[in-house]
């Protein structure tokens, strides 16, 4: 039984449009899994119908987590259960800090596991915990209590997202596009970061559109995705083959 | 006898229309104020507070049956006690000139007169709670304040209702009188019923170099109007006031804020903020004027409404009118919702919806919570706002 499989799975926008054509996936802990796909493809739209954004809808196909069918079940459940998604472009919450959203997420996530009752993380363990992952990601003491990603550099929204899946570990980490607006440092630093929790307790499922971060988080498995389905999968070299040749072989052939 | 012509006054006006622009969007029929009967006695027991138990200087209760005050320590100087009527000062502010002052000028039994003493600083805020118990009853009430020069302390009103539901009119006239180089902390959080018609005229003056710094809490009241004026009559002067409302049901709520500067630099800085659910509805009009003499004003108002159901409405009219030539003014207004993508984020961490809705509304207050100086204030009306918000939106 994977971790997380993606059964046939069609998603559609409000408007009726279908973007995701049926897409069939199985990742497990210990695995990375890398999508690559070009710009409009519906990565986005796939990673949204994943963590369970109510305007993207699932019309046909299921989402299983641990074997269970999670594709009826809101946002926050799906969260709780240890699924994560780093956004591409993470929303700001003005006046609330980052440290009292990560305390208020972090005790979200026990609540449920504690069988809906109440089991807030001790206030010293939580902060050694935060100033920890900050120092390893490289994460400036002073973004700690500032408001989440309001006025935050694109850098600094994208360490954070990993930040926030480090303090939460999930087992499952959906990364959309973290590499876009990090330099090469940040990108080796968060990069790290997440290759460090891939493991026995983590999988993850990396989408982007380039090559580069794959040289940091080495993916077991690569899938193409064009036009809103997987239309190639092999190993890592089928990376380096999308970096030399691009989508183009792809693009064209009629969905 | 002021009494005598502020009660011909008050019959001789009509309750104001929506054919009146300040009422435009405040509609007062089936609200007839003369209709109330003034008990004289309270009713059962005190209301509750929504600020903790402050630590304060001094404190009165005010009710139907008159005023209590406990003022056993304070330091010489502060004058903390019932409110004469032939006070010099009284009227100064906030006269008769309209259907509502004219009502509270003509019946009005209790008062505070709150003075504090040329150079005195009070450490611990004094406190006045305003609590209508009797149903059916109306309920007066006058405070007049002189923070003489170079004073500073904190007073925090309050006014408050014996039970949510209980129906009721109140009147408030408030003057304060903020002399040179005087600073002065005013908190005014009204938790009135839902039940409660409430007009509340509020009038500062503020001198040379003195600093008036106000919170205006609003929580509770059926519909009513709080009127809000600074005058900026000493070069120097400067005053802020911060707003925090939250109204749900069918409350409608109506501020009316005026910044009047009248000596040359000066400083005003207004900033209300609000929360809306239900069919909940909330008028502010913001007025910055500026009398020709007053060059090198700052002058700031905004108004930022937050919606959190479809059949919750505001409306912000803000309002210049310059004379000078060489003045700063600003103002903004805006119009939100709850985002859904923003929802969706917090919701993606693992948080409930209502969780999540609970830390964005929140998170809309707090730049205005954060003006206030006084913490366990900040705090208080964090609270507050924050145990409006229900379990679900
Ligand atoms: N919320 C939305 N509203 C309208 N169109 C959308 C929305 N989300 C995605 N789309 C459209 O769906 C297609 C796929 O977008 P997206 O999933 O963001 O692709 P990618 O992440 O691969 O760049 C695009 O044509 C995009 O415009
Ligand atoms: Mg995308």
């Amino acid at each position: 039984m994977a971790l997380l499989e993606l059964k046939d799975l069609h998603v559609s926008l409000e408007d009726g449009t279908e973007i995701v054509k049926g897409v069939n996936l199985k990742v497990d802990s210990n695995e990375v899994h890398a999508i690559m796909g070009p710009n409009g493809s519906g990565k986005s739209t796939l990673s949204y119908a994943i963590a369970g954004h109510p305007a993207y809808q699932i019309t046909q196909g299921q989402i299983l987590l641990d074997g269970e069918d999670i594709t009826e079940t809101e946002a926050d459940e799906r969260a709780q259960k240890g699924l994560f998604l780093a956004f591409q472009y993470p929303h700001a919450i003005p006046g609330v800090t980052v440290t009292s959203f990560l305390r208020s997420a972090i005790n979200a996530v026990r609540k449920a596991k504690n069988g809906a009752v109440d089991d807030p993380i001790p206030v010293p363990e939580f902060r050694t915990e935060l100033f920890a992952q900050m120092e390893r990601l490289s994460v400036s003491r002073e973004l700690a209590s500032r408001y989440l990603n309001d006025g935050f550099s694109g850098g600094e929204k994208k360490r954070v997202e990993i930040l926030q899946m480090a303090m939460l570990k999930p087992r499952i980490a959906v990364l959309d596009e973290t590499d876009s607006g990090l330099d090469i440092d940040a990108l080796r630093i968060v990069a790290g970061g997440v290759q460090e929790l891939i493991g026995p307790n983590m999988g993850a499922l990396v989408i982007t559109h380039y090559q580069r971060i794959l040289n940091y988080i080495k993916p077991d498995f690569v899938h193409v995705f064009v036009g809103g389905k997987i239309v190639e999968e092999g190993g890592p070299e089928l990376a380096k083959k999308l970096e030399e040749s691009g989508y183009k072989e792809w693009e064209g052939v009629p969905a | 006898m002021a009494n005598a012509e502020a009660a011909v006054r008050f019959a001789e006006l009509p309750v104001p229309t929506t054919h009146e622009e300040p009422w435009r969007f405040t509609d007062l029929r089936g609200f007839d104020p003369a209709s109330y009967p003034v008990p004289t006695e309270a009713i059962g027991a005190a209301a509750a507070s929504v600020l903790p138990d402050l630590d304060v200087a001094a404190s009165a209760e005010v009710s139907e049956g008159g005023i209590t005050i406990h003022a056993d320590a304070l330091p010489a100087g502060v004058r903390f006690e019932v409110l004469d009527e032939h006070d010099p000062r009284l009227y100064g502010l906030v006269g008769w000139s309209d259907k509502f002052t004219a009502h509270n000028a003509a019946l009005w039994k209790h008062g505070l007169l709150v003075q504090v003493a040329k150079g005195v600083e009070l450490e611990k805020p004094l406190y006045v709670r305003i609590a209508n118990s009797v149903p059916g009853g109306a309920l007066f009430w006058r405070l007049l304040v002189v923070a003489e020069e170079a004073s500073r302390f904190t007073l925090i009103e309050e006014y408050a209702s014996a039970s949510p539901d209980l129906p009721g009119y109140t009147n408030a006239a408030v003057e304060l009188y903020v002399e040179q180089s005087a600073k002065l902390e005013y908190v005014s959080v009204q938790n009135l019923s839902r039940e409660t018609w409430h007009f509340a005229t509020h009038h500062a003056r503020v001198e040379r170099d003195a600093e008036l710094d106000w919170v205006a809490g609003g929580f509770g009241s059926k519909r009513g109007k709080i009127r809000i004026q600074n005058d900026l009559n000493g070069p120097g002067a400067t005053s802020r006031v911060t707003g925090a409302y939250f109204a749900d049901g069918d409350q409608h709520l109506d501020y009316d804020t005026f910044q009047e500067h009248i000596a040359p630099n000066t400083e005003s800085d207004f900033a209300f903020k609000g929360a809306l659910r239900e069919s909940a509805k909330a008028v502010w009009r913001g007025m910055i004027r500026v009398e020709k003499d007053a060059q090198k004003t700052n002058a700031y108002q905004e108004n930022r409404n937050l919606l959190l159901s479809d059949t919750a409405h505001a409306d912000s009219i803000p309002g210049l009118e310059i004379m000078a030539n060489d003045v700063r003014c600003t103002h903004g207004a805006t119009l939100g919702r709850v985002n859904r993508d923003e929802v969706f984020y917090l919701m993606a961490r693992g948080l409930s919806r209502a969780e999540a809705e609970r830390l964005i509304v929140r998170g809309f207050f707090q730049d205005v919570l954060d003006r206030i100086e006084l913490l366990p204030v900040r705090e208080a009306l964090g609270q507050a706002l924050e145990s409006r918000i229900p379990q679900a939106l």
